[in-house]
């Protein structure tokens, strides 16, 4: 290489390294919010970090993570939920009066509602929907429509449902999209529900056509979903949003350092760690809301070999002490539940009795009494198992099976892929320890756990359910025919499966209560399951681009969530604080991209020249 | 003759390969417990009817060597099905994942070879330097380094503290166009494009080094010298041409596995590429998605197997008279 090209060389590389620093020092200057860009001037955008890509558009075929955030963005339903009660608020539909039996209701459509695209949403639309679901059984949905209802259009604003028994459901309320049937109505086979449940759960709905605030503005797979605004919206606009991107964290660690960069407004289903970092940080905020889900310990009371499509007639499935309610008391006696909240979920989690939560079930939840609390006492859990009869009749530091039976060894399944499932199971186990029982950890992942609940191959697992607002699902649970269905452990019990039929045909809320309350009192006393504690979902948010006290709870209690609630009131609340100026972008600017170019050319083309044989170059 | 036989044997081999790996795959998934259909029972409320009627609605009902005979016909007619997740067609999943992958991997790879191999050429002819011993070492640091690790410190040093670069993601989604979406497109792919490149570089120099030291001592470098060629001209046209042949292997091998994508640096910096594709997959046992990534990457590695073999024996002769 000659001096000249050697110079030529520097010079690029240092005018590249020179314009990196420029450019680092102008982006490390900058102060505030540097989120994403947000596209044009005039838009406000949303940026909401999650920790999962959408399972699908097609609101047939949705499951978990911002699926039902987007759904209920984009699709309206017929009854919504109440922000304060979570009980029934008009939607689509504004009025559902029962007949004298609640057996009819009829349901009057909003006036002037219109589709995305522009058709209005008519009394047949309302009556497709909830048909679609019903007369197919489509999955999810359908539990929101028992006992085989009809629909049919009275006039262009009345809709009756007709039920074969009373009913409430009209009022739970059902969470079923409303969908226009100029669009779905052709994946539709009149007598053939499979066909039709194959091809609606098959249909890409890549272009959504819904009602809702938003419509789907660009979908990108693994990246984000953006949202902008529906101009045929029934609700008008929001205060000041005009987009939403949800943008895919797979690493929480990245959703939190986006968060405080500026680059999200939002995250959403935080670590407890990474929770307890934001906290108190500077421009940040953070909800502990209503995860909606109860972690529990449930026990196996065998029996999945007497249920068709069980294991093998006469195959043992369980221990014979988890049979005894007076063990399981004494077992829930041992178990330190405010070690668990502390220990496993960092505090991020409360201590919870009652099958029915707090938030998501609200005035349906009833206060268990201390009696029936089992809280945390080794000593008692001792003289409990004493006096039921498990002894350490060897003196191997074992309690053995009634009567001197073996060694009281119980398999404990923790599953990997369940928060906290291993953590708590491993506390568990040193609370079972202590006051003489063996057990050992089975520890699976999902799918292998599914395997041995149906064959009934465990004496105890630690898992997690997540109820509706409306019990009547996590109630059900519990009910005999749910053996080798929900059923945890294929309890059974009579006088509870009675109750639960009782509020079922129960169109009296007041009296509904009193049942569902001595459900709960059973389940609390006689556990075949223990609640253990009420998950949190942690949220963190910018308090520098929106107004903190615009964002809307949902429900409305200490702990509601501000997004991915019931609700969408966030959004149509929440307030821009200063200019919707589009924040800058995080990176290097063009002209340092440019200038890398140009430098990575130079240099190649100098090292081409450099190669070429000078004079009297030897062909060696 | 000799060239086409040559040829055509490695050819047939690369077949046989390819269907012993579609084979292994398709039974591999299939024996780990549970199914898909399980997996979604509680989050969509599957009872076992509903549990039944999806698995038979997907052919998982169906006897093994049955679904096995369907998994071949598809695989080489490219009808990949769809996920049995989201019902899309496998197709559009992995080629929304391609290109990220390719940019990734592949610019990471490319940077990582050119690189390496510059370094330790250099390092090599000038054994024993400051250069040489410091490049080494850091090399073998960089190539022991985990590589989730090095993404994180990189991650929470230029993002986190400097603000310098997006945390994660592929582009920002304000609809730029041009020139302007490719400069979006680069500052998400600086920090894991950079974590592949130092992670690999290592694997490079040091080998490049190691080949280049035992070229310089074959008789060839010193009947050269003896003749008086300049020591620049010795490597370039003597040694390293010679000290690259392994180097070659590994470069062609590297290429071959760009579109398995890169799962840990992928899930650092929420890339969206094939890898973290896999992953979910295989989490979701979201069998025909498992089957359509496997089907490609096999193949691709398969194929610049081939093409490595094809061309090695062309650049050796030694090879191909072998």
């Amino acid at each position: 290489m000659t001096r000249i090209q050697r110079a030529v060389a520097k010079v690029a590389v240092f005018g590249l390294l020179a314009a990196l620093v420029v450019n680092g020092t102008a982006l490390a200057q900058s102060t505030g919010p540097s989120a994403a860009a947000s596209g044009t001037s005039g838009q406000v955008v949303l940026n909401v970090g999650v920790d999962s890509d959408i399972t699908s558009l097609n609101p047939y075929n949705l499951c978990c993570g911002p699926d039902y955030e987007y759904l209920r963005l984009v699709y309206d339903y017929g009854i919504a939920y109440d922000n304060s009660t979570l009980g029934p608020a008009p939607d689509l539909l504004t009025e559902w009066v029962p007949n004298s039996d609640s057996t009819e209701w009829t349901l009057t459509l909003r006036s002037g509602a219109k589709w995305s695209d522009g058709q209005p949403v008519t009394a047949q639309d309302v009556a497709f929907s909830y048909a679609l679901v019903a007369d197919n059984a489509i999955p999810f949905y359908k539990d929101y429509l028992p006992n085989s209802p009809t629909f049919s259009v009275i006039d262009d604003t009345h809709i009756l449902w007709t039920s074969s028994k009373p009913t409430f459901a009209p009022i739970v309320p059902p969470a079923v999209p409303i969908v226009p049937e100029h669009v779905w109505s052709q994946y539709v086979t009149a007598g053939d529900a499979k066909a039709t449940r194959k091809a609606v759960k098959g249909y890409d709905n890549a272009d959504p056509i819904g009602s809702g605030v938003f419509k789907l503005a660009e979908y990108k797979q693994g990246q984000y979903i953006h949202l902008d605004l529906n101009p045929n919206s029934w609700e008008g606009a929001p205060t000041s949003i005009t987009d939403v991107y949800f943008r895919i964290y797979d690493n929480p660690e990245a959703m939190a350092t986006a968060l405080e960069s500026g680059e999200i407004d939002f995250a959403e289903g935080l670590k407890p760690e990474l929770y307890n970092v934001l906290k108190g940080q500077k421009d940040i905020a953070t909800q502990l809301g209503d995860g909606g889900c109860w972690g529990n310990i449930a026990w196996n009371f065998g029996g999945q070999d007497t249920f068709d499509g069980g294991p093998k007639p006469g195959t043992p499935t369980n221990d014979p002490a988890v049979q005894d309610v007076a063990f399981r008391q004494a077992m829930a006696t041992s178990i330190n539940r405010k070690e668990i909240a502390t220990k496993v979920y960092q505090d991020t989690s409360t201590v919870g009795y009652s099958i029915l939560m707090p938030g998501t079930n609200g005035s349906w939840v009833t206060d268990i009494p201390p009696e029936l609390r089992f809280d945390y006492d080794p000593t008692t859990a001792n003289d409990m198992l004493d006096a039921a009869g498990y002894l350490d009749t060897d003196n191997n530091g074992v309690r053995n099976e009634k009567g001197g039976g073996p060694d009281i060894n119980l398999e404990l399944l923790t599953i990997t892929d369940v928060a906290g499932s291993v953590d708590t199971g491993k506390l568990i186990q040193g609370y079972f320890k202590a006051v003489g029982i063996d057990a050992f950890l089975t520890t699976v992942k999902t799918n292998k756990a599914y395997e041995l609940w149906y064959t009934g191959e465990w004496d105890a697992y630690v898992w997690d359910w997540c109820p509706d607002p409306d019990p009547d699902f996590m109630l059900s649970v519990f009910v005999t025919d749910q053996c080798l269905g929900w059923s945890d452990g294929c309890w059974t019990n009579p006088e509870y499966d009675a109750l639960y039929t009782r509020q079922q045909g129960e169109m009296d809320r007041t009296q509904r209560k009193a049942t569902i309350d001595q459900m709960q009192l059973m389940i609390a006393e006689q556990l075949p399951t223990m609640v253990l504690n009420y998950w949190g979902d942690l949220q963190a948010y910018r308090t520098d681009r929106f107004d903190p006290s615009s964002w809307v709870k949902s429900p409305a209690v200490d702990n509601g969530l501000l997004l991915f609630g019931w609700t969408h009131d966030s959004y149509m609340n929440l307030r821009l604080i200063g200019s919707a100026a589009p924040p800058k972008a995080q990176g290097l600017s063009p002209w340092v991209w440019a200038a890398a170019a140009g430098a990575i050319v130079l240099i190649a083309v100098v090292v081409m020249l450099a190669r070429r044989k000078g004079p009297g170059e030897e062909e060696a | 003759m000799g060239s086409q036989r040559y040829l055509a044997r490695k050819l047939f081999h690369a077949i046989l390969t390819l269907w012993f790996v579609l084979t292994a795959n398709f039974f591999l998934f299939r024996v780990m417990p549970g199914d898909p259909i399980t997996l979604l029972a509680r989050s969509e409320r599957l009872n076992r009817q509903d549990q039944a009627e999806q698995r038979a609605a997907l052919g998982l009902d169906k006897p093994l060597p049955q679904q096995y005979l369907f998994y071949l016909k598809q695989s080489v007619s490219g009808k990949l099905g769809v996920s049995l997740r989201s019902a899309r067609p496998i197709t559009e999943e992995i080629g929304a994942r391609l290109w990220p992958t390719v940019l990734l991997v592949g610019f990471g790879t490319l940077f990582a070879t050119v690189f390496g191999i510059l370094i330790g050429i250099r390092g090599g002819w000038k054994r024993g330097s400051f250069f040489d011993t410091s490049t080494l070492y850091g090399s073998l640091v960089l190539y022991s380094m985990p590589e989730f690790w090095l993404g994180m410190l990189l991650l929470l040093g230029f993002s986190g503290l400097l603000h310098l670069f997006p945390a994660g993601g592929y582009q920002s989604g304000n609809q730029a166009t041009g020139f302007a979406h490719m400069v979006d497109v680069a500052n998400h792919l600086f920090l894991p494009c950079l974590t592949l490149t130092l992670g690999y570089i290592g694997e490079y120099a040091i080998i490049m080094r190691s080949s280049l030291i035992e070229a310089m001592t074959d008789d060839f470098v010193l009947t050269a010298r003896a003749k008086g060629v300049p020591d620049r001209l010795i490597r370039r046209r003597h040694a390293v041409p010679n000290a690259f042949l392994p180097t070659f292997t590994l470069i062609f091998l590297s290429f071959g596995y760009v579109l398995g994508g890169a799962i840990l640096v992928e899930t650092i910096f929420s890339w969206p590429g094939i890898g973290l594709y896999t992953y979910e997959a295989i989490s979701q046992l979201d069998y025909q998605a498992i089957q359509g990534v496997f089907l490609l990457s096999s193949a691709t590695v398969i194929v610049f197997n081939l093409i490595a073999d094809v061309t090695y024996g062309y650049l050796d002769p030694r090879i191909r008279e072998a």
